[in-house]
């Protein structure tokens, strides 16, 4: 099997290959943050006829970073009555939660920092970490509003990945894989290919395509509710709950909330273009297609799907409580177990 | 000392440092959080004995699952504005009591360990755990594996059932 | 269960029709006006900064009087006739009254616009200049003058003088008058300077 990691072969597989590998996603994860949080400033003035930010730089293209520098100078608040250590403690959990899923994520031919037989299972596993961050960081807050949206979060994050796990399974049950590299391999060769239109195989495979592509929207849903985006972001509901959980949190640290949401944005959609729309692998066949080109294709499909997420958020209301627990429990949990079985009836037929 | 040895001891330090402050806190939330890091330790060594699967699903059970119900548990349980929960203060009798029993317990540990003959067998280069897991689980531990998913399902029942009565 | 599928339907169709609107607002032309840079034509009747043309007033304190809340200050003194220096307004009409002393406090203007239409002679106006905002309320204190305050001074010795010699002339005359047994009905006195009205 040829290396599915070129850094490591380029710096000799010592320690410092180790160092490198481990900073890239992170040197990425700050350039992407910064990009994304131009696009949700920018995307967000076009949906509402504005300009957006337009004095800092031309086009205001420099604002993420004159936002970072402003969070930087700001004072770094811990409340008195907070849980000090577990106050302090929560951002870098939080961020070591959506970042530890960079390890998996196949950027390219050539690259994922660590190429694991159970990639898919180990981005669920991992996003538990947010999960438990956001209930320390609300519970050492000392303040009910942190408190609630914490609890809001949890119980939001433990329920949409139910429907999540279930899509994911069932692309698992098509390819016989949990590990994302493979996944993306096995979609080579044009977008009619892809997970999300059935998958590779013959003609067959159309009567699969109605049940990948509602897998693939229930996906993208409970992706936007396990990142707690709008219109699923009733944990910081600022209408109820202040900022939710992170009411309390101030400079420095509530940076590291910022990066680790827009970090985790681009986790579930890598996941997405990893599982449904191809990974790296070039949407006309050959054409287009190889190591560098894949990096272009992967981080292209992502960022799209990042921006679908930033287009819904300005686009729909929050949702209340219960409609919440209504969609997660109601409708996306039986669909996508429908969808599952039927894909897994397919494939034991052998259709896909 | 090599890097893996390293790793060992790191983990090792993470799992038994927290899990002394989750039995030593008084404060109950303080020792649900240290329960994260313990978990996370236990999981690092599974990744050291080259058992992938295994460690992803104690990070995905015990820290996505088991620990957030705890910590809700704690959370629900106590006055929501959460004046710090305490452990109440153990007597001298309980406390001399415990004691005796450990280090008899320790005691009787020890000497397992050290009358075993312990087997070190060459690190068997798997892989792919999920697969031989999957199919062991689905063939020669059929019974027991679907023994545990009825039992889940009972008790899934029974909570709802529990919920609904009010 | 259909009213399910339908609702899920709903659900999903008007998410997704609202992300159509959306998008289609995203291609619309922006209304955002880059202020400093580009600004939009103000209505013609807008009322904004107060500017005086002193060439034109004529110290009657109309605006004063119709100010609601007491920005105008505003005194004069006639023009004597005896004053070399001699004015045109810019209507065309001799100037009759000098104004000495003209302040406009706009910090206190409400742009009512009752100053600008109890204006006799057009002198004080509403412009569209909105963009005089200061870091001190002196500054917002407008001080309009034509003469020096050495020629205010002059002005009025002159008026005082000219009135002086017209009593003078007066009282010889009434003295004329008395020897030749002829009653002369007095002059109305001379009006008070700020009080001057003419047109
Ligand atoms: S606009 Fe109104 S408030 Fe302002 S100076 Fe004229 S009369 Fe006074
Ligand atoms: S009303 Fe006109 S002419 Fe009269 S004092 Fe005021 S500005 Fe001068």
């Amino acid at each position: 099997m040829e290396s599915t990691n070129f850094i490591w072969d380029l710096m000799g597989k010592n320690l410092w290959s180790v160092v490198a590998v481990i900073s890239l996603p992170l040197i990425f994860v700050l350039i992407y943050a910064l990009v994304a949080i131009l696009a949700e400033l920018k995307v967000s003035a076009w949906i509402q006829e504005r300009l957006g930010p337009m004095r800092t730089g031309p086009w205001g293209i420099l604002q993420p970073i004159a936002e970072v520098i402003k969070l930087l100078q700001k004072e770094d608040i811990t409340p008195t009555a907070a849980s000090k250590i577990l106050f302090n403690l929560a951002p870098y959990v939080i961020f070591t939660g959506a970042y530890a899923a960079f390890a998996v994520i196949p950027f390219s031919e050539a690259y994922a920092p660590a190429n694991i037989n159970v990639g898919l299972f180990y981005i669920f596993a991992v996003g538990s970490f947010s999960a438990i961050g956001i209930v320390m960081g609300g519970w050492a807050s000392n303040n009910k509003y942190s408190l609630m949206g914490a609890m809001r979060s949890v119980s939001q994050v433990i329920s949409y990945e139910i429907p999540a796990a279930v899509a994911v399974l069932a692309v698992v049950v098509l390819t016989s894989s949990m590990n994302m590299m493979e996944i993306s391999r096995m979609q080579e060769g044009g977008f009619w290919n892809w997970y999300i239109f059935g998958g590779p195989g013959g003609w067959t495979k159309i009567f699969m395509i109605p049940f990948t592509l509602t897998l693939a929207i229930i996906y993208f849903i409970a992706s936007l509710a396990e990142t707690n985006r709008l219109p699923f972001d009733i944990p910081e509901g600022e209408s109820e709950l202040v900022a939710g959980f992170h009411t309390e949190y101030s400079g420095m640290k509530f940076a590291m909330f910022f990066f680790a949401e827009y970090a985790n944005m681009f986790v579930v959609a890598a996941v997405v273009t990893t599982i449904f729309l191809g990974g790296w692998t070039s949407p006309f066949g050959s054409f287009l297609a190889g190591a560098g080109w894949g990096a272009f294709w992967f981080i292209l499909k992502s960022m799209f799907v990042v921006f679908l997420q930033i287009w819904i958020r300005w686009t729909l209301p929050r949702f209340r409580v219960d409609q919440l627990m209504y969609i997660g429990w109601k409708v996306l949990l039986p669909i996508s177990l429908v969808c599952f079985i039927a894909i897994s009836f397919f494939s034991l037929l052998n259709l896909g | 000392m090599d890097l893996t040895t390293l790793a060992f001891f790191f983990f090792a330090a993470l799992t038994l440092g927290f899990g002394a402050v989750v039995v030593l806190s008084r404060n109950i939330m303080h020792a649900a959080f240290s329960l994260l890091f313990t978990f996370f330790g236990v999981a690092g060594l599974y990744v050291l004995l080259h058992a992938d699967f295994l460690a992803i699903t104690q990070i995905m059970i015990y820290i996505g699952g088991i620990l957030v119900l705890i910590i809700f548990g704690v959370m629900l349980t106590t006055r929501i504005t959460g004046v710090d929960v305490k452990s109440g203060r153990t007597g001298k009798l309980q406390l001399g009591l415990t004691a005796a029993l450990s280090v008899a317990l320790a005691a009787v540990l020890v000497k397992i360990f050290l009358s075993t003959l312990w087997h070190i067998a060459p690190a068997a280069d798997v892989d792919a755990t999920a697969e031989l897991i999957g199919n062991a689980l689905l063939t020669k531990y059929l019974i027991a594996f679907e023994a545990a998913s009825i039992l889940l399902l009972v008790a899934i029942v029974g909570a709802a059932f529990i919920a609904r009565k009010k | 269960m259909s009213s399910y599928l339908k609702n899920v339907w709903a659900g999903f169709y008007t998410a997704v029709k609202g992300m159509m609107i959306t998008s289609r607002h995203m291609f619309k032309k922006s209304v955002t006006i880059q202020y400093p840079d580009e600004k939009f034509d103000l209505p013609a009747n807008a009322r904004n900064k107060l500017v005086l043309d002193m060439s034109r007033c004529n110290a009657c304190t109309a605006c004063a009087i119709a100010c609601p809340v007491n920005c105008i200050t505003v005194e004069g003194v006639r023009v004597s006739p005896e004053d070399p220096h001699q004015e045109v307004h810019a209507d065309g009409k001799p100037r009759k009254v000098w104004v000495t002393r003209y302040e406009m406090d706009l910090a206190k203007c409400c742009f009512c616009g009752l100053c600008q239409a109890a204006c006799p002679s057009d002198a004080i106006k509403h412009t569209q200049d909105f963009e005089y905002s200061a870091y001190n309320k002196e500054s917002l204190y407008f001080k309009y003058q034509i003469l020096t305050p050495e020629q205010s001074a002059e002005k009025v010795r002159l008026l005082a003088e000219f009135k002086e010699k017209e009593a003078a002339a007066k009282a010889a005359a009434a003295e004329k008058a008395a020897t030749e047994g002829k009653p002369v009905a007095p002059k109305k006195a001379a009006p008070k300077a700020d009080e001057a009205s003419e047109q």
